[in-house]
């Protein structure tokens, strides 16, 4: 999946546990989604699940261990659709 | 050093009946205690609130994040009090169950003489309340310690993880807040 578009799917998975606005106009690779997004850790765990849904894939414990970045989501996303 | 957290057990969001979200965040085990419990989503918060309050030690500790839920495992020895293990390290769990939420404070050693508070605002907004959070804290430690409120100020460092600081200096005081729909809670010693 091209990069761009890849953002775009993942900034609208984001959206409904956002808390921070200003960081979520400004979502880029580097955004993090504890400390940008300020999404509650448990709301984390909706995340991955909604990826999981979104691309029809699993996500394993050990994987998601650094799924704290748009830029780690993007990793596992697409190592996961090749 | 000493973590806690809080969850309103009224406003927190996810579902844990949404299928697989159990399973990523709790042990076959935990996933027991869970299903055996009279109150399920209680005892779903219960737990999620003594890893996390752990793991904001197990960051403090070692300046490093990770997302892995199952890799913070929790005991509860009474209906309040447990301990949770990340990697070998252990660390004591104190609870505090309300109608309206949960509120842990984790402790490396069990010795630290800490205190906490919890108070409620009305306004649940993330800003708002980690603003007044702040605002709290720092009151409470000016009276306490007889500095000067304005001289006091609150930074995270770059794993998130907040130190007390008068002007520029830092302070010997360890702290951990959390927030969570209407409800507020910091510790310190």
């Amino acid at each position: 999946m091209k990069k761009n578009e890849l953002i775009t799917k993942l900034k609208s998975i984001v959206e409904p546990y956002i808390q921070d606005e200003e960081a979520f106009k400004n979502l880029s690779e580097e955004t993090d989604f504890v400390k940008d997004l300020k999404i509650n850790s448990a709301n984390l765990v909706d995340v991955i699940l909604d990826v999981e849904d979104a691309f029809d894939i699993r996500i394993e414990n050990d994987e998601m261990e650094q799924m704290v970045s748009v830029k780690a989501a993007m990793d596992i996303v697409n190592s996961k659709l090749k | 050093m000493i973590g806690n957290d809080i969850v309103d057990l009224n406003t927190i969001k996810p579902n844990w009946n949404r299928s697989r979200f159990l399973d990523k965040v709790f042990t076959k085990k935990e996933q027991h205690v869970v299903s055996v419990s009279e109150n399920q989503h209680q005892m779903v918060w219960l737990l999620w609130s003594m890893k996390e309050a752990a793991y904001k030690i197990y960051v403090q500790q070692f300046g490093t994040r990770f997302f892995n839920p199952k890799k913070v495992v929790c005991y509860l020895s009474s209906s309040t009090n447990g301990y949770v293990t990340i990697e070998n390290i252990t660390y004591a769990t104190t609870s505090t169950i309300a109608k309206d939420y949960i509120h842990t404070v984790a402790s490396l050693n069990c010795s630290e003489h800490y205190k906490s508070a919890i108070f409620k605002v009305e306004n649940d907004s993330y800003i708002t309340q980690s603003e007044s959070l702040k605002r709290r804290f720092l009151e409470t430690i000016s009276k306490s310690e007889g500095l000067n409120f304005k001289d006091l100020n609150i930074r995270k460092n770059i794993f998130g993880v907040p130190k007390l600081f008068q002007n520029n200096s830092k302070l010997p005081i360890q702290l951990s807040l959390t927030h969570c729909g209407n409800y507020c809670g910091y510790v310190y010693f």
